[in-house]
């Protein structure tokens, strides 16, 4: 086969597999607007549901889902900073570097629903917390660590030496140079991390459906150890009554307002990553 | 080896090197090293790539500690003060010896902010204060009336000159006695190259100066005193007039003329 067969072989390949790829993704983005955007409406969006999701709006899956993936962000964030700076500052011995990282790296391979009956069993059973949108919030929060801890980790060894050496040559104490050097890059990473986190952590239902939510007759939760209703569990709960027109146009309909969500985390986190690849570090 | 020294008498500075040796793992890099610095003058360390000047000049501030299985062991004395002492105060000492890199490195920040960057970790300072303290030391480097107008501009606006300036003038906020250089001009073109070495000649009024520089003619142009160091050794020391017209060794002829290592 001449080069110039296989340049052409490779460039169609990689052509195919991209088209193919866009294709999925704009069927899927076409196939819930063309269905989802006869059920939104204000009243939809604003609305409490009712007789099990078939009727009504989505207001409380709406607020359970931001509940959680905001307590998520709101735990997972400073301790994934702390463990990328303690990687980065503080561990020097490449052995436990490899530790860490096959931990961190296994942390992100577990399935979500091994999350779940992990919260289900310590949280639920052993703490005795109850089913509450809290619990669910800390099992997110663990579920999006790795991805928030590598995403700030990688910003922190992106620094070159030359402004640690610069910053501790003026007398700088470790922490000041951790804190005027390092942790501005290790925030505007991890920031990064914790939006594609989210983007994730918003769509799981595995995780959450044992031990944070219920599938109806829930409202806005009064204390921390309240179950909440949200978008994925919703959508679950639709789903199993599709043989109900209306019941099927609402799970098209909070799809869609879900989806809606994951592209305002990922779009913010690309816009994030382009912005912060321009400072000249 | 014999170390010829060329010295007349001269006011000694407060920094004294005695048989200093480093390891990077266990390779000798240097090797029973014992020099007394002259204050208020420009200290040139010369010799070949790879000799240990950069090594040498960054145990004085101990910058080097961050680095991987890196073992020293002699004395460096700065104010009477072994500085090699595991309770030593590093962040203390890097105050008083301040140090100027190779290549400028410019913090993501505004002129001014780079200015007072290390100084305001080290106190509390007044808006008042802080201007002060960029006009004071912008002006010690001469890059006051070319950037008094854009004070609050990226530094990374600057020619990379004007960075090296500015990073001068950063060390200098923070007013340390002493000032380490790291072949600072190596990065810049000859106009900018001419104004850090006039700036040098002004700095040795205030500071100690302690350059290293692999550039003979750079060294015969700002030195005062000459340190030659090859394969980490110690080889001859002199006033710049005995060094370079009057060198002792065949090892520095050799070099002198035609920068070729023979140790």
């Amino acid at each position: 086969m001449s080069r110039k067969v296989k340049n052409s072989l490779f460039k169609s390949s990689v052509y195919l597999a991209s088209f193919l790829s866009i294709s999925i993704l704009l069927f899927l983005i076409i196939t819930l607007i063309s269905k989802g955007i006869n059920a939104l409406s204000w009243q939809f969006l604003t609305s409490e549901s009712s007789n099990f999701g078939s009727q009504g709006g989505i207001i409380y899956q709406i607020i359970g889902s931001l509940l959680l993936t905001l307590s998520a962000a709101i735990i997972s964030f400073p301790l994934a900073l702390g463990m990328a700076i303690y990687k980065s500052e503080y561990i020097k011995r490449n052995l436990f570097q490899n530790i860490t990282n096959t931990l961190i790296y296994s942390l992100n391979g577990i399935p979500s629903i091994i999350f779940g009956i992990f919260g289900l069993i310590f949280f639920v059973n052993i703490l005795n917390m109850g089913i509450s949108w809290f619990v669910g919030g800390i099992i997110l929060a663990i579920m999006i660590l790795p991805t928030i801890t590598l995403s700030s980790y990688q910003s922190i060894i992106s620094i070159p030496i030359s402004y640690r050496e610069n910053a501790a040559s003026l007398g700088l104490t470790k922490w000041q140079v951790i804190h005027t050097i390092v942790l501005p890059r290790a925030i505007s990473g991890g920031f990064t991390g914790l939006l594609i986190g989210l983007a994730r952590a918003i769509g799981e239902t595995a995780p959450i459906m044992f031990i944070a939510t219920a599938f109806s007759g829930v409202t806005f939760p009064n204390s921390f150890l309240e179950p909440v209703s949200s978008l994925p569990t919703h959508i679950l709960a639709l789903a199993q009554q599709a043989t109900n027109p209306q019941a099927l146009q609402n799970a098209w309909g909070a799809s869609l307002v879900l989806i809606i969500l994951v592209f305002i985390f990922s779009i913010s986190a690309l816009i994030r990553r382009i912005h912060y690849s321009k400072v000249n570090y | 080896m014999k170390i010829e020294k060329n010295i007349p008498a001269q006011s000694l500075c407060d920094l004294t090197i005695s048989n200093l040796s480093v390891w990077f793992t266990d390779v000798e890099v240097l090797k029973n090293i014992s020099i007394n610095f002259k204050k208020n003058k420009v200290n040139c360390i010369i010799g070949p790539s790879g000799s240990g000047k950069s090594t040498l000049l960054r145990s004085l501030n101990r910058i080097n500690d961050d680095v991987h299985k890196i073992k020293t062991s002699g004395t460096i004395h700065f104010n009477n003060e072994n500085i090699l002492q595991k309770n030593q105060d590093v962040t203390k000492l890097r105050k008083n010896i301040g140090m100027v890199f190779q290549s400028p490195c410019v913090f993501p920040k505004s002129i001014s902010e780079n200015v007072t960057f290390g100084i305001q970790q080290l106190k509390k300072l007044s808006k008042a204060e802080k201007a002060i303290i960029v006009e004071e030391n912008l002006k010690k480097v001469s890059l006051w009336p070319e950037v008094h107008t854009r004070l609050n501009e990226s530094a990374n606006t600057l020619s990379i000159g004007q960075q090296q300036r500015l990073c001068i003038a950063r060390t200098l906020a923070v007013q340390p006695k002493i000032i380490l250089m790291d072949e600072p001009t190596s990065s810049l073109d000859p106009l900018s190259t001419r104004a850090i070495e006039n700036l040098m000649i002004t700095l040795k009024e205030t500071y100690t100066v302690i350059l290293v520089t692999h550039d003979i003619n750079q060294a015969k142009r700002v030195s005062d005193h000459v340190f030659f160091i090859c394969n980490g050794e110690l080889i001859e020391e002199g006033t710049k007039d005995h060094f370079f017209n009057a060198p002792q060794r065949e090892e520095t002829k050799e070099y002198l003329k035609d920068e070729a290592c023979i140790c």
